[in-house]
Order: structure tokens, then C-alpha cells, then sequence
């Protein structure tokens, strides 16, 4: 089973996080190839495993530098807003140790945030996660 | 801003009720004003969207009776 683990310093104060990279969908990348068109490279960005999100969100600016369109609109509801309109887009979320994982992520501003992404249960839905707190580490099998 | 799904949207909740009668917890794929077909998946219906329209804004929408939000227990979008 394909795994990576992480330790921080701090994971009480910093969250679980991991440096990935997102990358466009094989089928859109097939489809630029063939329309001779360049093949954004995979960009890569600071996330945060979060079970109290049910979809993966990306920052609204890394749908513009990787040139990926919308390819649906979802409603989002937090703490403090209900029925928020964010565009959704297909990326490829490529974790550590080659693990790859394609789902719809939707874009929000995510402003003053450290982190430019966060996985959602959309891709915890496919594997294990195991956050261990007093040895500042957390694991991610699929 | 206005959306840049605008007409994909007016297009799927015009044809909302016609959807739930023969594709309910369907994909939809929409491209301006036509319902282009129904999937099972929707990974299915947005690689057809790329295949048939290229890096272009479509609409990838479940067939139900109301939109369901997604939930986030932190608040990123403000």
C-alpha cells in the first residue's frame, strides 16, 4: 500500500501539513498534446490534510497558472457564509512517493492563509489517514 | 463577477425536472445551451467535456432535486 509520513516540529500548531504538487488531468493533457499545445508543468504548493472539508480547495490563482478552465460551480457553506458560488476544476494532486490521486477541487481565496491548498475527504475517501500527536507525525496510505 | 458557467447553469435548471425523470444522482454535461449527455461518474463527464470541447469552461452537475453545498468546518472563502 503506497504511503508517505510526515513530522514536524509542531504539529499541534502548524497542522498536518505536506508539499505536493497539482498537475492538469491526464485527458486534458492528452488533448493539449494533440492539439500541439504546451503542457502546463505541475506546481508545487503547501497543503494541509483537512478532515472537516468535504472537497479539496486550491487557491483561485493556481487554476489561472496551471490553464485550467472551470468545469463545474459548486455552493460552499462554512461557519460564517452559506451557499458561497466557487468554480470547480479537475487537477491531479501528486503526494509524496508517487502517489497520485485525481479529483474535482474547488477554488477560493484562501487569503492570508500559509497554505495554498487543502486536501479534502474526496481523496481521504480513497486511503488511511493517521495523525499521531504526540510524535508530531501524521501518515497517508492509499 | 458574473459566472463564466452562466449559460451552462440557466441551461441545466432549465431542464432540471426533464433530467430527474430519466437521469436522477446522473452527470450532467452541459455546454451553452444543450445537455450534451448524462454519465454515471462524474470523472467520466468532465474527460468527455475535454474531449469533445477541449480547455474550455463546461458544466459537470449532479442531477438532483436541490443543489447539496459542500461543508467546511474553517473558513477559506472570504
Amino acid at each position: 500500500m503506497p504511503s508517505f509520513t510526515i513530522q514536524t516540529q509542531n504539529i499541534e500548531s502548524t497542522g498536518p501539513l505536506v508539499e505536493i504538487h497539482l498537475a492538469i488531468d491526464a485527458t486534458l493533457e492528452s488533448v493539449l498534446k494533440a492539439q500541439g499545445k504546451t503542457i502546463p508543468n505541475p506546481v508545487p504548493v503547501l497543503a494541509m490534510i483537512d478532515t472537516g472539508a468535504t472537497a479539496t480547495v486550491i487557491r483561485e490563482d493556481l487554476a489561472q497558472i496551471l490553464g485550467i478552465k472551470p468545469v463545474g460551480q459548486a455552493l460552499v457553506t462554512t461557519p460564517s457564509s452559506a451557499y458561497v458560488p466557487c468554480y470547480e476544476y479537475l487537477i491531479r494532486v501528486l503526494f509524496p512517493n508517487g502517489i497520485t490521486v485525481e479529483t474535482t477541487a474547488i477554488s477560493a481565496s484562501m487569503q492570508g492563509q500559509p497554505i495554498q491548498c487543502l486536501i479534502g475527504r474526496d481523496v481521504l475517501k480513497h486511503g488511511v489517514f493517521i495523525y499521531t500527536g504526540y510524535t508530531n507525525t501524521f501518515s497517508l496510505c492509499f | 463577477m458574473e459566472s463564466l458557467l452562466l449559460t451552462e447553469i440557466k441551461t441545466f435548471e432549465d431542464n432540471r425536472l426533464a433530467l430527474l425523470g430519466r437521469a436522477k444522482e446522473k452527470y450532467a454535461l452541459v455546454k451553452g445551451d444543450q445537455i450534451v449527455g448524462v454519465y454515471d461518474a462524474k470523472l467520466d463527464a468532465i474527460r468527455q467535456g475535454y474531449q469533445m470541447f477541449g480547455n474550455v469552461p463546461f458544466l459537470v452537475k449532479l442531477v438532483t432535486e436541490v443543489d447539496i453545498p459542500l461543508n467546511f468546518v474553517t473558513n477559506y472563502f472570504d
